[in-house]
């Protein structure tokens, strides 16, 4: 029973690597610009469409192909499709922050609520109108040969989802606390008036927060393709799982988002060692009971929310 | 310059009632179903093709009761709400005769009363729920047919496979949690009673979940030998992958969806030819079937869906039969014309010969159905020592 125990954890995190990264996007637009991207879901999906649609490009066929049939695409396209996906997703983080967020942010009302779904749904409709409903098989750039461990199997996607979602917390995370850019967005999270006061640019900061979370959405797609298939549905369940290992972790604390996604994900897989069909059910009462002793989540700093 | 415009506006607003009069004589069928937005829609698009197919030979025969037939197609995009909203939009405002659809059982349920009390039969003709043709109450009149896949049949002759294998001797249970799934299990629970056998391991997966080795890990533990899985295409797809991860291999017999492109694609050549499920049709046509496929199969999203337009194209017909019985379009006539067809009805499936009655309301039956498995890309016919000594009696529903 270990070597159940073994492979629920390593699988655990390999699906928990895609919810920290998306609950690290939410962590970055809340702590700048204390709004949140509703639709980040539509973006996880998007990613995985462009990056996709990049590698139709490549080999040639069709951008609205619905397969790639036997034709495996190289290293040098699957870092076009990665650079496609990251780029196209920033701009359209960009378009989100000048469009939906900008005008609202800061007034009374949810506007930006609103807005910010608006712009997953009118996504998620471009996406239906040119592929249609079908997932796609997407082939990853390490293989799908199922590597075997101590007697544990995992595929490379995998071990590749986990390995750069973990490296790029760590790098976000020395960039947070070590460089003038961290140093500026953690003012800017403190107090915009007085961080700008002090010559910061804190426009330029909080589109570059959208800019920096859409492209981690696009990623979190590129890499969750191969996986889970590309489909515009795919981002739904990954974006409300990121957000509830935001909510656990503390939306407030970057660290502590990641910590909470990859919880999340580890928690689901041995809830399913258990009973799977109470795994939902599972995971939403512990947000629940977690936001009832803990408002601002397990890592979450205290907030003022003023009135 | 006044006069000859009004008499312009005359005559072409004389040409619209026209229009309109003649339109209002066609006889109206209805699809209600999902067309884009789940990944079973492609099963909806092929139905519609087959129905639109079947309404242009009937109208190039010279219609019914003299009248032509259209269709009038509403995309519920597998939303109950928008799937009961279309149906009291079809009846009460375009007036059809009959309605075909759904693609996705849980809407059928989420409608049927409306066609029950506003007595318009529909005809299913890709949705397999087996509970969507049952009567609202014991004794009502029923205006629910279907021309389809029943879950309950292929569960029967699943369970009777598993049964009468000698190398099943551990059983285990396996279901995705949405209503397809649950719908499943709950048949696979209670045939599984009927044939005495006592399932080891019941495990449910969410229908986007892409690891299920933790649910697999508890069957391998039970010894569990043969699974029986009831869930959509892509699941049943990563199941096998998981199972290629902890490097488990039970025999799988599965849900028809496995016959779907999306499966194949997500499974992988190898993987995708291990389970063993059932269908209404193989990919090896009849003279007729192909006389079909020729004509609409460019349009397909994927070969494999074509069962659908079979379905769709039979479903008009019989439906058609049974308006120029009745002599009329009154719903509660064609539904007594369905329950009694005089005349066989010549399908591209089959033969229909009586296919409904009071009771019956299964157009195609256990004896309809194929073993099927994946072979290089194409669903083949599957038989072997075990499917070969199934006699009626092994079934059990």
């Amino acid at each position: 029973m270990s070597q159940a125990l073994l492979q629920a954890l390593v699988s655990g995190l390999a699906v928990g690597g895609a919810y920290a990264l998306v609950a690290l996007g939410f962590s970055i637009t809340f702590t700048t610009t204390k709004t949140l991207n509703f639709s980040h879901g539509e973006f996880v999906s998007a990613g995985a469409f462009i990056g996709m649609s990049v590698l139709f490009l490549v080999l040639g066929k069709p951008l609205t192909s619905t397969t790639f049939g036997a034709d495996v695409p190289g290293g040098g396209g699957q870092l076009l499709a990665l650079i496609g996906a990251l780029g196209v997703m920033g701009l359209l983080g960009w378009l989100l922050y000048a469009l939906g967020v900008r005008p609202f942010a800061g007034r009374p009302g949810m506007a930006w609520v609103m807005s910010t779904l608006g712009f997953g749904v009118i996504l998620q409709s471009i996406g239906l109108a040119i592929w249609g409903p079908k997932p796609v098989v997407v082939p990853g750039p390490a293989g799908d040969e199922v590597i075997r461990l101590a007697g544990i199997g995992v595929r490379p996607q995998e071990i590749l989802m986990l390995g750069v979602a973990v490296v790029t917390m760590i790098v976000f995370d020395r960039v947070m606390r070590s460089t003038m850019l961290g140093k500026a967005m953690r003012a800017v999270a403190h107090n915009p008036a007085n961080a700008s006061l002090m010559g910061i640019n804190v426009n330029a900061l909080m589109v570059g927060a959208f800019v920096f979370s859409s492209a981690l959405a696009g990623l979190s797609g590129f890499l969750l393709a191969p996986i889970a298939q590309a489909s515009l549905f795919m981002g739904l369940a990954v974006g409300l799982k990121g957000f509830s290992g935001a909510m656990i972790g503390g939306l407030n604390n970057p660290r502590g988002c990641v910590i909470g996604g990859f919880a999340l994900g580890v928690l689901e897989s041995m809830v399913n060692l258990w009973q799977a069909q109470w795994r939902d059910v599972a995971i939403f009462v512990l947000v629940i009971l977690v936001l009832a002793f803990k408002p601002t989540g397990l890592f979450g700093g205290k907030l003022v929310e003023k009135v | 310059m006044a006069f000859p415009t009004l008499h312009r506006l005359a005559a072409a607003l004389g040409a619209v009632a026209l229009a309109a009069a003649a339109h209002a004589q066609d006889i109206k069928l209805g699809f209600n179903g999902d067309l884009s937005a789940s990944p079973s829609a492609q099963s909806g698009q092929a139905a519609v093709l087959g129905m639109q197919a079947a309404i242009e030979d009937i109208n190039a025969a010279g219609g019914v009761l003299g009248r032509k037939l259209t269709l009038v197609v509403r995309d519920d995009t597998s939303a109950p709400p928008k799937s009961i909203q279309n149906m009291i939009d079809l009846i009460d405002n375009e007036k059809v005769v009959a309605v075909f659809g759904p693609t996705n059982s849980g809407n059928a349920m989420a409608w049927k009363h409306i066609p029950n009390q506003k007595k318009v039969p529909v005809i299913g003709n890709v949705a397999s729920g087996t509970d969507i043709t049952k009567p609202m109450s014991p004794d009502a009149d029923n205006y629910m047919f279907r021309v389809s896949m029943v879950d309950r049949y292929q569960i029967a002759a699943l369970m009777a496979y598993a049964k009468k294998n000698p190398a099943s001797k551990v059983v285990g249970l396996m279901a995705e949690t949405t209503g397809y799934g649950s719908g499943g299990l709950k048949d696979m629970q209670e045939i599984a009673e009927l044939q005495g056998i006592k399932p080891a391991a019941v495990e449910r997966f969410a229908v986007g979940d892409t690891d299920m080795t933790s649910q697999l890990a508890k069957l391998k533990a039970a010894n569990v030998d043969t699974v029986v899985v009831w869930a959509q295409g892509t699941p049943i797809a990563q199941l096998m992958r998981s199972m290629e991860k902890i490097n488990y291999f039970p025999a799988v017999l599965s849900s028809w969806a496995a016959d779907n492109i999306t499966f194949f694609d997500a499974a992988g050549k190898t993987l995708a030819e291990k389970p063993l499920f059932m269908r209404t049709v193989s990919e090896s046509n009849t003279p007729v079937q192909q006389k079909l496929y020729d004509r609409i199969g460019s349009k397909l999203k994927a070969p494999s869906s074509f069962s659908f337009a079979l379905h769709g194209y039979d479903s008009v017909q019989i439906a058609a039969a049974a308006i120029r019985q009745a002599g009329s379009t009154d719903g509660a006539a064609i539904r007594a014309a369905l329950e009694d067809l005089k005349t066989p009805v010549n399908g591209l499936l089959k033969t229909y010969d009586k296919p409904f009655s009071k009771t019956q309301r299964e157009a195609l039956t256990a004896k309809d159905l194929v073993w099927i498995k994946w072979k290089d890309g194409k669903l083949v016919p599957y038989s072997d020592a075990v499917i070969t000594g199934l006699t009626a009696a092994d079934f059990k529903q």
